[in-house]
């Protein structure tokens, strides 16, 4: 059949047809989960926590918990939450180390629960690489998408382009 | 998910915007060096970063690229006679040489020094390889020459191609550092494709359509490793060097030709993507550049006498809902190349990234934006040189490697993702 509107062909692509493209507004990510999985991940986690963000949530891995690491979580208000309450609504786990002894344990408790339930998981690892190998290594079997090398700022800049 | 502004940022390159700044930093390819093939032959018009231009090889052989428009009337030297040493308009008589220097105004009495003062806005034009190059930023702050290895291995290792892509430079980059669209939308290439079938990397490939993804800082850029399943005890890494601000090359497949693209603004809705082919250790067989000429691999088949290419958007891009049944191509368009520009064509010259869905497997795309604007608002604030500009960073090459599953891939491809004379690419 051959085309016999622009809009039923690839010359539909102009400028001028992009008018009628159907605008709707875009709902933005319900489910972002953000870990911080250090010290300094968690100041920089505390910080992203005040600014405004779709439905994003933040935490830190509580200094004494029950049960393995990472099976429990500490909200950025101060309380403290199963890792797995958290994840029922969860679609992505970003976790964040600055440090090279970030906890491999709990890496691989939260990239686990993520993959049982069908979360994407990615990771941030801020710092140069050499003074980094052991938290890639432990990141890299449960995070499906690793920035090494990372700047603070590619955590923000990650979140907001997948409207977090 | 971009702010409208910063989508505007990064994809308006005119003169005096952030990026288009931010290009005239670096050498980029003008045209072939097929475009000019002999002295004083036709002058071709050009037009890059919105500016419009013509290039031309006077009599002694010297490049040039200037303003398309005479000084006297603003007619377009395209007519010109090129001859003599020069650029003659077919209007009234005015000659200029390949700096822009007007050097004949034939109406001003002849000794006088009127052409002097008459100079047009010029840039340089160097032979690299099969490329004429120019640097359209201020001549006081030119960086040295390029050194891509696919510019310098010998002529018979090496075979470019270009097509014209009617969309925005920036989504025609973005697919080249977008490793998980391969899987999809190239899947029947991988096959069929002679510049691609035949590598255990196609299994690996084709056996993991889930791959992981990490992208590391360079000093020119990034690297975005594409790891997938392999062996019990080892993963398939595919290692993507991107360079600023817009160069990228494919990690090869097997004993394959190296594939690589730049991608040059024409203006804010049209693109060059120049695509090669180059082998670091042997010279491409007959075989391998008659399948590049028939369009095969990562080049085009154009309509003769152009470089647009017979499947476009005026016909559809030639879509075969019947191969797409057939599995032969995922999409229905034949080529890889195709199948690129036929997708990022569809998404409008300038997609409005305001309203994409990114997902985190976008972090190659999302961190390249980012370098970008850094970089140009850097520029823009304290001239600082982006990354790219300094040759070291262009001696880099892309990598297909099995390692162990407790490997870094930097760290255990260094030697294999820089490019050295005479060395073996690393390649499954």
């Amino acid at each position: 059949m051959v085309p016999i509107l622009q809009n039923s062909c690839a010359r539909a692509t102009s400028l001028e047809e992009a008018r009628y493209r159907i605008d709707i507004p875009i709902e933005g990510r319900r489910g972002a989960r953000v870990v911080a999985l250090d010290d300094g991940a968690a100041t920089l986690v505390r910080r992203l926590a005040r600014e405004p963000w779709n439905a994003a949530r933040f935490y830190t891995l509580p200094a004494q918990e029950p049960g393995e690491p990472g099976t429990w979580l500490h909200r950025t208000s101060g309380s403290s939450t199963p890792l797995a309450d958290e994840l029922a609504e969860g679609d992505v786990v970003v976790m964040i180390a600055t440090r090279n002894d970030a906890s491999a344990a709990a890496v691989e408790t939260l990239g686990r629960a993520a993959a049982e339930r069908g979360i994407m998981t990615a990771a941030v690892a801020l710092g140069r690489q050499e003074g980094m190998t052991n938290a890639v290594r432990a990141l890299r079997p449960y995070a499906r998408v690793l920035l090494v090398n990372g700047e603070e700022s590619d955590v923000a800049e990650l979140l907001t382009a997948i409207r977090s | 998910m971009l702010k409208t502004e910063i989508n505007e940022l990064l994809t308006q390159t005119g003169p005096g915007t952030p990026m288009g700044e931010l290009f005239r930093q670096y050498w980029i390819p003008a045209l072939l060096a097929e475009e000019l093939p002999e002295n004083d032959s036709p002058p071709v018009r050009v037009k890059l970063l919105s500016e419009r231009m013509l290039a031309f090889r006077d009599s002694e052989g010297r490049y040039g690229l200037i303003d398309e428009f005479c000084a006297h009337r603003g007619a377009s030297l395209w007519f010109g006679r090129n001859e003599e040493g020069g650029l003659r308009c077919a209007y009234h008589g005015w000659k200029y040489d390949v700096t822009g220097q007007a050097v004949e105004v034939p109406s001003e009495p002849e000794n006088s020094n009127f052409c002097a003062h008459v100079k047009l806005r010029s840039y340089p034009l160097v032979k690299i390889g099969d490329v004429l190059w120019t640097h359209m930023g201020a001549p006081d702050e030119r960086p040295p020459l390029p050194e891509f290895e696919f510019a310098q291995v010998e002529p018979e290792q090496t075979y470019i191609s270009k097509r014209w892509q009617e969309s925005n430079w920036l989504q025609a980059f973005e697919g080249g550092i977008d490793s998980s669209h391969v899987s999809w939308l190239h899947s029947g290439g991988l096959k069929s494709d002679p510049l691609f079938k035949g590598a255990k990397g196609n299994e690996y490939n084709m056996n993991d359509l889930r791959p992981f993804f990490e992208v590391a800082d360079a000093e020119g850029g990034l690297f975005v490793g594409a790891r997938r399943n392999a062996e019990e005890d080892s993963y398939y890494w595919r290692i993507t060097p991107w360079v600023m601000p817009s160069f990228t090359l494919v990690p090869p497949r097997g004993d394959h030709p190296v594939h690589g693209h730049w991608w040059i603004p024409i203006d804010d809705h049209n693109c060059w993507a120049y695509s090669f082919d180059y082998h670091p250790t042997r010279p491409l067989t007959e075989t391998e550049v008659a399948a590049m000429r028939a369009g095969h691999g990562v080049h085009s088949e154009n309509i003769p006498g152009t470089y647009r290419p017979v499947a476009n958007k005026d016909n559809d891009y030639l879509m075969d809902r019947e191969a797409q049944r057939r599995g032969e191509y995922f999409s229905g368009v034949k080529g890889i190349a195709i199948q690129d520009s036929s997708l990022q064509e569809s998404m409008g010259p300038i997609v409005d990234r305001s309203k994409e869905r990114l997902v985190s497997a976008d972090a190659g795309i999302i961190k390249a934006r980012q370098k970008l604007r850094k970089a140009a608002l850097a520029l823009q604030k304290d001239g600082t040189v982006p990354p790219g500009v300094d040759p070291a960073h262009h001696r880099v090459r892309s990598a297909a490697v099995v390692l162990p599953r407790d490997a870094a891939f930097i760290e255990s491809s260094q030697d294999a993702l820089t490019a050295e004379p005479g060395k073996p690419h690393a390649s499954v």
